[in-house]
């Protein structure tokens, strides 16, 4: 229980403070997912007259309705599901050998190595020289492109190196003397000691998979490679000025609008399932107990 | 079991060389105890037997074969380190089984081996426990297990007790000496502790700024120092060292006579450092004894006995005397007696000790 006689005025009033901003921030960041879940469960009309402001208006489910009855809407999240599982996998399968050589000090030429990954957060060649990178390889409207091109992300690779060069010396000098091999020595304790490094890790790559949208966009072509997210702009594009979906949405209870939401909510509804998987990671501590300082 | 040879051991850090050229045998089944100061470069030898540092210089074989060059792993020998490095993910069994399984070593033999490490260690019912949930102790018995284990032909012990507190110390001193009194596998053991050093050793290698200087057992170490700094390294209190000069009939301290034993045999006049051990000082005169007048400034009463700190001169020195149970009888010693057979003379220049004529 928090005591507030323990507290000066001055406390008080600061933390007070603290609560409101933090109220803030957390309806500020809360209301715009509230906000679409309750445009996607309104009508078309209320939602296009601009009447929902937070509970749901004439509450309906037909704009699921009509984006479960569209095989490409599946095909889309089918993708985005490739894009995420295969990339963050092969992201990981980089970033994770690449951190640990990157942090051990016998590896030589690690500060040019280092200098070398940092310099690719502030420096690269841009969107055409990169197009044109992939159009060479033979990497366009390629879904294996998409999985192979993001997969080094030269920010994880340093935070995870940090990580590595935290845990204490002895433990890798530990599993060589009991004849650990480099690999069985990042794989049998390293790996199991930066589980909550690399959950975040992970989740960094889940979250920028999952909503990748603009690089997809440029390098995908066909309609059956595209993620949800490059489908929910195809449907804006063609939603808003489709005459005839014009007409049928007027008997049919949806607009664009609520039809776009109902996307958004099932393209947000994965992400929080897989948090809290792996928020159980992010446990401290871990290291308690091995070594004694 | 393997005897581990030295030779010319060379340690450089770029163009800094931290260890000068070690010698050292050491024999099969022995358990030699590797001691000095902080930075004196026993830690940078157990290291490089261990294969953790690469040898600049020198040759290092362990059971006759060279191996300078042969990963920690191949080495055949097992350390325990300072801060245990028990891997916290990983509970007390599998931390011990880590290496066997590493090294395939079948499932049941791996089962068997950990149950009876587990039972010599006491450990048995802590095998299910992660790290964080052991003491101190007992962690330390798990970096044990995790050594022993193995079988290695060494045993290398990076001051693994300097962790504990002072009881436990004591304790797990005993458990590892019983331990190698046991298994008889050749032990190197790293500490700064000279108590850890006497109670252990077979043989004591005292180092300083990464040379040895002295290698004996640890009576030979006490009682025939080579010079000031293993005079001063081994023994609690420390042997008092008091600048003098050698007379036609002995040594003269602090404007006093002392009696020695051996003839001074042209040696006058030559500067000396006296050594007096504290535990030889007597309070009452004895047969060839030398009175030197002190001035008591304090007494620490250790129980059975007891610690008088002294001025004698411009030196101060400190004396252990019986306390009989009460330490009254002490606050009004005025001289102290020194018998003249156990007074060490150094030279006090190079302060390599002196041998007297018969």
């Amino acid at each position: 229980m928090l005591n507030w006689n323990l507290y000066s005025r001055g406390d008080k009033f600061f933390a007070i403070v603290v609560s409101v901003m933090i109220g803030m921030f957390t309806a500020a960041t809360l209301y715009p997912f509230i906000y679409i879940a309750a445009v996607s469960f309104s009508s078309g009309f209320a939602a296009q007259a601009g009447k929902v402001v937070l509970p749901p208006i004439d509450a309906t489910l037909e704009a699921y309705g009509y984006i479960i009855g569209d095989p490409k809407f599946w095909i889309s999240y089918r993708n985005t599901f490739i894009y995420t599982i295969g990339g963050t996998l092969m992201s990981l399968a980089f970033i994770i050998p690449g951190a640990y050589a990157l942090s051990r000090p016998q590896l030589k030429g690690r500060r040019f190595f280092n200098l070398f990954i940092a310099f690719t957060m502030w420096f690269n060649a841009g969107l055409i020289p990169f197009f044109l990178n992939m159009r060479d390889l033979n990497l366009l409207d390629s879904m294996f492109g998409i999985i192979l091109a993001f997969a080094v992300n030269a920010f994880n690779i340093i935070l995870l190196r940090n990580f590595f060069e935290a845990i204490p010396r002895s433990f890798e000098e530990a599993a060589r003397m009991d004849g650990a091999n480099d690999f069985q020595v990042l794989w049998k304790v390293f790996i199991p000691l930066s589980k909550p490094a690399i959950a975040t890790i992970t989740l960094f790559c889940i979250v920028s998979r999952w909503n990748g949208f603009f690089w997809a966009m440029v390098l995908l072509q066909s309609e059956d490679k595209i993620p949800l997210q490059v489908f929910l702009r195809h449907t804006i594009a063609t939603l808003s000025d489709n005459d005839e979906f014009a007409i049928v949405q007027t008997d049919a209870g949806f607009s664009a609008e609520t039809v776009t939401a109902a996307i958004i909510v099932c393209s947000i509804i994965p992400v929080l399932i897989v948090y809290p998987f792996i928020q159980k990671y992010f446990e401290k501590g871990i290291l308690l107990g091995g070594v004694k300082e | 079991m393997a005897g581990v040879s030295l030779r010319s051991i060379i340690k450089r850090y770029g163009a800094l060389q931290v260890v000068h050229g070690i010698d050292l045998e050491v024999a099969e089944q022995e358990f030699v105890v590797l001691v000095g100061p902080s930075g004196c470069g026993k830690s940078t030898t157990l290291r490089m037997i261990a294969g953790l540092e690469d040898i600049s210089e020198g040759e290092l074989s362990i059971d006759g074969r060279f191996m300078n060059r042969v990963a920690p792993k191949d080495r055949d020998v097992a350390m325990v380190f300072q801060n245990y490095a028990l891997y916290p993910h990983l509970n007390v069994a599998d931390n011990m089984a880590f290496g066997l399984r590493i090294r395939r070593m079948p499932k049941d033999q791996i089962a068997t081996t950990i149950s009876e490490t587990a039972e010599i260690l006491g450990l048995t019912d802590y095998l299910d426990r992660r790290p964080a949930d052991l003491s101190g102790g007992q962690r330390q018995r798990v970096a044990m297990g995790r050594a022993i284990v193995r079988h290695p032909k060494v045993f290398l012990f990076d001051e693994p007790l300097s962790n504990l507190d002072a009881k436990l110390r004591t304790q797990m001193r005993a458990e590892i000496k019983r331990l190698h009194n046991r298994l008889g596998v050749t032990s190197i053991y790293v500490t700064h502790d000279q108590v850890e050093a006497m109670t252990l050793a077979d043989r004591i290698v005292v180092m300083n700024d990464g040379r040895i200087e002295q290698v004996g057992t640890p009576m030979e170490l006490f009682n025939n120092p080579v010079n000031t700094f293993v005079a001063g390294f081994l023994g609690s209190p420390p042997m008092n060292q008091v600048k003098g000069v050698l007379t036609e009939t002995g040594a003269r301290i602090g404007g006093m006579d002392v009696s020695l034993n051996g003839a001074i045999n042209g040696h006058a006049g030559r500067d000396v450092i006296v050594g007096i051990r504290p535990e030889h000082v007597m309070l009452e005169p004895g047969d060839a004894t030398s009175s030197l007048p002190i001035e008591l400034d304090l007494v620490e009463p250790l129980g059975s006995e007891a610690l008088l700190h002294a001025r004698f001169g411009q030196d101060n020195m400190v004396f252990k005397a019986d306390t009989n149970g009460e330490i009254a009888h002490l606050s009004g010693v005025k001289q102290v007696h020194v018998p003249a057979d156990l007074i060490k003379l150094f030279d006090a220049e190079t302060g390599r000790a002196l041998e007297l004529g018969a």
